[in-house]
């Protein structure tokens, strides 16, 4: 039993930055349709100008997430402005292609300006001071990380469903032209919900990192990861997108634990298809029906 | 528009001269002046710290070699491809080098998987194959090997020495082992089979990753389960420092063995205070413990004060191109493939700046047969044995 909440532990500690990851594809997907294949590439990007502003300028740790998350918001705003927008007349497919773009643009001037070898970043809670829960054990930086996870998306939750800018975005994801009629600033809107998504990247990136380590392909694999918790909870929903990450991690460190170590990695993908077989709308997404 | 015909008749025939005087010149890759060889690193991706210091410490030390004049009159360029630890980026690496850049010789290629991978075009095509950076045990009983030297040590022969030492001397009972997926990871798992199979201690668990993992959480609980005293790592320097860590957060702290290819101090930094007191293997003297090897380490850290970071794997890169170095010394003027393969073929327990007691002959392509064992404490070497040889395969 204390084993299996072991498993559990560790398998919520990284489904809540899987969880993230999501967050950031949903918002921007809710609102534009777009499905931002930089993500983790901007995320990347993100994490490396925090460990610059802390290990060049010696910024404390705080002030240099800051610093990184608006750094990383005002580029992904500027994609938005100088990219996305002046091509509206592509298909959403074509805008998709202009991410995977972005994504190589990112992940070169990452590997130019920081090099390609690996890295560790600064982080101010300890990964070898351990609390012990009868026999589980959690380090410090588990239930630190988990904990931060967990106020951005309760403080997105409430940004979207409880203010007027969040009802803006709301309005403009469902009817971009009723919205723009209503007066609401559609052009700013969708250049908040890119520098949000963007920051959120960053932000998951900066916990990820000591569970990664700093490379310029550490998201490589969180952002697949947070692709298939967004397919799981539902493409179109952000509970959704934090109940899939949850659920991902979890079911993740299960299967290693209980069926094969080996296919773990495979598990995201799997899931993946099977979502799309039996419930494409994800668990709590709504978008398929609608269509339909 | 005489005069431009003429002239366009004249570059024509310069250019064909040109052509016609390459043509003519004896070895590919090898001019009056020049000698190219290639390699594909890991200069990116979870091994990168393999590539950059292996890559890096090669560089460094040919610039030595032809700062100081060249290999009689002749320079030796290195073209080095990333191949980002990825076996079929590596195969197009070795094609691009072998057809467009026309290189000599391959020297290293990092990648048990990656030279697998590799092998049968780089055998078909007869290329001079210097000490592949692989398993050197995967070489035994493969026919062709007119062309292919190894101056390195088999993860099989490895991983049973380590094993025995761990069990004989540091009183392990029983063993885990957190290994990569691939050749790599295998062929040190299965010497440490062996290993165990000789010293009746027990295999408590073996634990894989994949390339891309990057979460280990369930990993550590599995080798944290299994009751074993000592962990031994098959593992790139990224993931083998992730996984110590994550056993650390779990409050697992077992005696840790590894590979010689996570010998670089730089671990310490990826892996934190848990990497202190690891005991490894190694297959040349390490710094601090030789002044040949010190020198040389001075000369790489002078041309390159970034090799810091990874001294081991910078040495490394030395000992891969120290016996190619000398038997284009030995080949003279002359140069050419079959040249070189005498001149190798000559070596009897030969002893470079860095690597030691290598042995080549017509019937013997496995220059290399000993290791010993190493710990790393406080980002020192300390030497606990004399040199262990293992059988000659091939």
């Amino acid at each position: 039993m204390a084993l299996l909440a072991q498993y559990v532990v560790g398998g919520l500690a990284v489904g809540s930055l899987y969880a993230l990851v999501a967050l950031g594809i949903v918002l921007l997907y809710r609102t534009s349709r777009i499905l931002n294949f930089a993500h983790g590439d901007l995320a990347t990007f993100g994490t490396f100008i925090a460990f610059a502003l802390i290990s060049a300028a010696h910024w404390p740790f705080a002030a240099a997430s800051a610093g990184s998350l608006l750094a990383t918001a005002l580029v992904g705003a500027a994609f938005f402005f100088l990219v996305i927008r002046p091509a509206k007349e592509a298909t959403l497919l074509g805008k998709i292609v202009i991410t995977l773009g972005l994504a190589l643009i990112l992940q070169g001037a990452t590997a130019v300006f920081w090099g390609t070898d690996t890295k560790t970043m600064p982080f101010p809670l300890s990964d070898t001071k351990v609390y012990r829960l009868g026999e589980v054990v959690i380090s410090q930086i588990s239930l630190g990380s988990f904990a931060v996870g967990l106020v951005l998306m309760a403080g997105l939750y409430v940004l979207v469903q409880r203010t007027r800018v969040g009802l803006a975005m709301r309005a403009v994801s469902q009817d971009t032209v009723a919205a723009q009629v209503l007066g609401i600033p559609v052009r700013q809107i969708f250049a908040l919900t890119w520098g949000l998504a963007s920051a959120l990247g960053a932000a998951a990136g900066i916990l990820l990192a000591p569970v990664t380590l700093l490379d310029p392909y550490m998201m490589l694999d969180p952002f697949l990861k947070g692709f298939a918790a967004a397919v799981l909870g539902g493409i179109d929903s952000m509970p959704g997108a934090a109940v899939g990450g949850l659920l991902l991690g979890m079911l993740e460190a299960l299967f290693g634990a209980y069926v094969s170590v080996k296919f773990k990695t495979t598990l995201a993908f799997l899931i993946i298809i099977a979502v799309l077989v039996v419930r494409p709308e994800g668990l709590l997404g709504r978008e398929y029906k609608r269509r339909v | 528009m005489r005069t431009a015909t003429r002239i366009g008749v004249l570059v024509a025939v310069l250019v064909l001269a040109a052509t016609v005087s390459v043509g003519v010149s004896q070895e590919r890759g090898v001019t009056d002046t020049e000698i190219v060889i290639g390699s594909s690193q890991p200069l990116s991706g979870p091994a990168a710290f393999w590539g950059q210091g292996v890559g890096g410490g090669m560089d460094a030390y040919l610039k030595w070699i032809n700062d100081a004049g060249g290999i009689n009159g002749r320079k030796i360029r290195l073209v080095l491809r990333d191949d980002g630890y990825l076996p079929t980026r590596a195969v197009a690496n070795v094609r691009e080098l072998v057809e467009r850049e026309r290189v000599f010789a391959i020297v290293s290629l990092i990648g048990s998987a990656n030279a697998f991978a590799a092998r049968d075009y780089i055998i078909e095509n007869q290329v001079l194959w210097i000490t592949p950076t692989a398993d050197a045990n995967m070489w035994a009983g493969f026919k062709n090997k007119k062309y292919l030297f190894v101056g390195y040590p088999g993860y099989v022969d490895e991983g049973r020495i380590l094993t025995t030492y761990a069990a004989k001397n540091e009183g392990v009972k029983s063993v885990a082992v957190f290994y990569q997926n691939d050749l790599y990871g295998q062929k040190g798992l299965l010497g440490i089979k062996r290993g165990i199979a000789d010293t009746k201690i027990k295999l408590a668990a073996a634990v894989s990753y994949e390339g891309p993992d990057r979460d280990f959480s369930a990993h550590a609980v599995k080798l944290r389960q299994s009751g074993a005293d000592a962990v031994i790592l098959y593992a790139t320097p990224t993931q083998g420092a992730l996984i110590v860590r994550e056993m650390a957060k779990i409050g697992f702290s077992p005696k840790l063995f590894a590979s010689f290819t996570l010998a670089d101090p730089v671990m310490f930094q990826l892996a934190g205070d848990a990497w202190n007191g690891i005991i490894l293997t190694a297959y040349f003297p390490v710094p601090g413990t030789d002044p040949k090897v010190d020198a040389m380490l001075d000369t790489l850290l002078k041309i390159n004060p970034q090799l810091r970071q990874s001294p081991f794997n910078a040495l490394a890169g030395v000992s891969f191109l120290e016996p190619f170095v000398e038997a284009i010394r030995r080949a003279g003027p002359n140069v050419t493939r079959d040249s070189v393969v005498r001149a190798l073929e000559s070596m009897r327990n030969w002893n470079g700046e860095v690597i030691r007691g290598i042995t080549f002959s017509p019937q013997r392509h496995q220059g290399l047969n000993r290791i010993y064992i190493i710990k790393s404490e406080n980002r020192q070497y300390k030497k606990l044995t004399d040199w262990i040889e293992y059988p000659v395969g091939y």
